[in-house]
């Protein structure tokens, strides 16, 4: 920071109200990403204020990291400087809504649950299930573009999102997109915000497609002994008349994680879960196509009530799993869908090799496989490790990412890997929109 | 290709006649593509791709001349992975037959312009088309997942990936719906879908078209998504079913074409819904396909509808823009006012369940009188549109026709940031020129001689 820090806190507390200028040090402490603390946190309470905030920045060179929740703040390269944390938190209110449109706009510090609560009583839903759950944030979500298992059915925020508010580096607000479910007036940039960790610009506010929530839902498990008998059954299943919601397979050590207490005597194995939505009538006919399927391959079904908690923890793999293993590290691959039982077969034997404790969740419908190690000290052998997963990604024509890790991990590696042909442009991109590199500098792909 | 008389035939799109390119180049592949920009750029010449011709907006038509790279010569299926659901095609692939290609293991390809018989793959990443069922399934951004792109200093680059979450920004999302105006796209990757175990169309009959579009967000207010939901009014209807004979009947106010998908127990009970939906907002009569040829012959009917309305008017102009469902009551009450107050024929043929409207105005180009008030309609439709919240277009893109109506909807702010990314992918302006941006010249006017019309 090259302004003396009591001279910055003055001078945002003048632009927000000094009531939203937070400089307690164990607050700032709080909101510390990969170890490091920001000087002071602004919280402000109008999008014109955000972009207030975003011109001070700009014109003083001091680096904001903007955050919702941060329940996915520990994705990411540590960031090369960061004085001032931009919490959206106050911006949470409906800007509009008409449930019949099946169309909303919120702002982006509404919380996913309270969002989820209010677009329910319509019998809607975001049809959502990501990292953070209920607790993280619209813009949050969005700026991640965080899907979890949900995809298979309904895909990522990608394709729910039909228009933003943007604040820019400059200090004005942008709009891309609008509120109408088909629109393909000038360039979607939209697109390029979704995802793109808070570098480019801070999205205030979203309008999002809704969709009607299914009447009922069930999960069913399959047994899946074996790769290959995880195989067939992925096969059969995305082959079928189906249409799952969620489609996971869980290891022997991600089913004893996750199993019921019913089960705890038994010896737990690999096990496939598949969700499927719809009336009374559509999820008999599930259950009687699944019986088959997995008859064909003698792997038993069983169905499994109350199954909400344990989707809730695969959504939320880092956070959950903190609590049993202090440095649990989270590997996330992204792979054509017929390379996912291929991946995992290579990751259990690298795993063996360095004696790593790993479970594994993997959506195999989609081919996003994640891969947890359950451990409460950092081994030396991790960072190999992560180097062969990662060849071994690229071999079978994907990618891995370092979703979560202790920040020791973080000196020898880039989280995101390597980037491809497109990175000038990319990085070309980031100077258009941020040329004073104030917005999360160095936290994203290539050090961008 | 240079003679004025082959020239000719790239002076158009289905919008309207506009201007002849200096050349049309053939490409076979990459190479010659990265030649070509190398080429325009040593001589600071435009730089127009074209599919098939046969976009609503005049954006592959090249409008202050240069190159028009045609891509009838790209058109290769390069990769089809049935298990992945993916394939990588040349941007000259027509639509419909990539679906083809897939037809028989159960697959196809989702985004379905009512050109598709003929428009390609490259044209519908440029104007992220899209279609009748699109509603369920969303518009080309949702099923395009990878691009190579030639930039116009020659530079190749691929954006994307065949699977999911790719670190970096979504720069194939910029790319679609771009108008070929960031960079020339020479192949693209692609989601395929599976076709559902079961296909239901209902067409519900109405003798008032009020009731016809309340019915369209009572539909979505019972939790039913159709992968179809279409209106088209009496006017249309009878010169549909004259062209056509698909068996709707002559003496209605409207219908909506409704079709669900999916496992066969869900559609049963919504196909059974929805019947009971139109029938409390007053529908004469449900009737459903009955077969696959039954189906067929309705859609044949809706798909060919502005060939039929070309058999009765010897112009017609086709508006698009889009306003929130709920609306829809209100919009057609305005356009028939507009019918009245400019005493004009207006057919109504759209996608109702996305509230994107297809307002076709009838008129005859000699009669320039005439022709003026079709502009003034159709100015004050958009106005309408763009008043309830929507937007300028929905599908059809802006191109030319529509660039100096952008400040309508997008604040200084916002088209500025929007230049700055044509300016960092096309800092001379020589892709495509005179597209998507407004050119400061005619704010808040449509541009381009109102004489085309194609299939929408």
């Amino acid at each position: 920071m090259s302004l003396a820090v009591d001279a910055v806190r003055a001078e945002l507390a003048a632009l927000v109200g000094p009531s939203h200028v937070l400089t307690d040090p164990a607050a700032c402490a709080a909101l510390a990403v990969d170890g490091k603390a920001p000087d002071c946190a602004v919280a402000p309470a109008t999008a014109e204020q955000v972009a207030a905030v975003l011109r001070y920045a700009s014109e003083h060179h001091l680096a904001l990291i903007p955050l919702g929740k941060g329940t996915k703040l520990s994705m990411g390269n540590p960031p090369r400087r960061y004085d001032v944390a931009l919490s959206l938190r106050e911006l949470n209110r409906i800007t509009h809504y008409e449930p019949a449109d099946l169309t909303i706009s919120v702002e982006a510090g509404m919380t996913f649950g309270e969002f989820q609560n209010l677009v329910g009583r319509s019998g809607l839903w975001l049809p959502l299930d990501p990292r953070g759950g209920a607790g993280s944030t619209i813009g949050g979500i969005i700026a991640a573009n965080a899907a979890g298992p949900l995809r298979q059915g309904f895909g990522g925020p990608r394709d729910m999102v039909l228009g933003l508010k943007i604040a820019i580096t400059d200090g004005k607000i942008a709009k891309t997109g609008g509120r109408v479910v088909k629109n393909v007036a000038g360039y979607d940039l939209g697109k390029l915000l979704t995802g793109s960790f808070g570098t480019l610009g801070v999205i205030v506010e979203a309008s999002l497609k809704l969709f009607p929530k299914p009447p009922e839902r069930a999960t069913f498990t399959l047994r899946a002994g074996t790769l290959g008998i995880a195989r067939d059954l992925r096969r059969s299943i995305l082959r079928s008349p189906l249409d799952a919601q969620r489609l996971v397979l869980l290891d022997s050590p991600a089913t004893a994680l996750l199993g019921d207490s019913a089960q705890a005597h038994e010896r737990p194995e690999a096990e496939l879960w598949i969700e499927v939505g719809g009336t009374h009538r559509v999820l008999e006919r599930c259950r009687h196509e699944l019986r088959q399927l997995a008859s064909a391959v003698g792997a038993p079904l069983a169905g499994r009530d109350g199954a909400e908690e344990a989707w809730e923890r695969v959504s939320n793999l880092p956070l959950w799993l903190q609590q049993k293993y202090r440095d649990v590290t989270v590997l996330k691959a992204a792979l054509p869908v017929v390379a996912s039982e291929e991946f995992l077969s290579r990751a259990q034997q690298e795993a063996e090799a360095e004696r790593i404790a790993l479970a594994s969740f993997a959506q195999v419908g989609v081919g996003i496989v994640h891969l947890c190690t359950l451990q409460d000290t950092l081994t030396g052998g991790l960072l190999g490790w992560v180097a062969r997963l990662r060849q071994a990604a690229a071999d079978l024509g994907g990618t891995l990412v370092i979703e979560h890790c202790p920040v020791d991990l973080k000196s020898g590696v880039d989280v995101w890997g390597a980037g491809g042909d497109d990175l000038d442009v990319m990085r070309q991109m980031k100077s258009a929109w941020d040329p004073e590199e104030v917005l999360s500098p160095g936290r994203f792909l290539g050090g961008i | 290709m240079w003679r004025p008389e082959d020239l000719m035939l790239y002076e158009y799109d289905a919008l309207s006649s506009l201007r002849q390119p200096d050349v049309v180049a053939f490409p076979r592949n990459t190479e010659h593509v990265v030649q070509i920009a190398q080429l325009a750029l040593r001589h600071n010449l435009p730089l127009v791709a074209r599919g098939a011709g046969t976009g609503l907006s005049g954006g592959s038509v090249a409008t202050e001349g240069g190159i028009l790279l045609a891509f009838s010569r790209m058109k290769q299926i390069l990769e089809i992975d049935l298990e992945n659901q993916r394939a990588r095609v040349q941007p000259g692939v027509v639509n419909l037959d990539l679906s083809l290609a897939v037809a028989d293991e159960g697959y196809y390809y989702a985004p379905d312009p009512s050109s598709q018989k003929a428009c390609t793959i490259g044209g519908n990443v440029a104007e992220n088309s899209g279609g009748p069922h699109t509603l369920a399934y969303g518009v080309t951004t949702n099923h395009v997942l990878a691009l190579e792109v030639v930039q116009p200093d020659g530079e190749v680059i691929h954006t994307g990936a065949s699977h999911w979450d790719r670190p970096g920004y979504d720069l194939t999302g910029v790319f679609v719906g771009s108008e070929g105006t960031l960079g020339i796209v020479t192949e693209v990757t692609v989601r395929l879908s599976r076709k559902p175990e079961a296909v239901k169309t209902l067409l519900a009959i109405y003798d008032q078209v009020v009731d016809a579009t309340r019915t369209v967000a009572a539909i979505t207010a019972r939790g039913i998504t159709p992968a179809a939901l279409e209106m088209m009014d009496g006017f249309t209807l009878r010169a549909v079913e004259e062209a056509t004979n698909a068996g709707y009947p002559m003496d209605c106010a409207a219908v909506l074409l409704i079709e669900v998908e999916g496992l066969k127990e869900a559609v049963e009970d919504q196909a059974d819904e929805i019947e009971a939906v139109c029938r409390e907002n007053q529908a004469r009569d449900v009737r459903r396909a009955k077969s696959a040829a039954e189906r067929d012959l309705l859609w044949k009917g809706r798909k060919n509808a502005f060939g039929a309305l070309g058999r009765i008017s010897p112009n017609y102009y086709v508006q698009d823009g889009v306003i929130p469902r709920t609306r829809l009551p209100e919009m057609l009450d305005f356009i028939g006012s507009i019918e009245k107050k400019y005493d004009l024929h207006i057919g109504n043929i759209f996608h109702a369940g996305d509230g994107n409207l297809h307002p076709l105005i009838m008129y005859d180009e000699r009669n320039r009188e005439q022709t003026a008030r079709v502009s003034k309609a159709a100015k004050e439709i958009i106005m309408r549109c763009v008043e309830m919240g929507g937007s300028i277009t929905g599908e059809h893109g802006v191109g030319f026709e529509k660039s100096d109506l952008m400040p309508l909807i997008f604040s200084e702010v916002d088209l500025e940031l929007m230049s700055r990314i044509k300016n960092l992918f096309n800092p001379l302006g020589r892709l495509n020129p005179g597209k998507l941006l407004p050119t400061g010249k005619m704010c808040g006017e449509l541009r381009g001689g109102l004489t085309g019309g194609g299939p929408v």
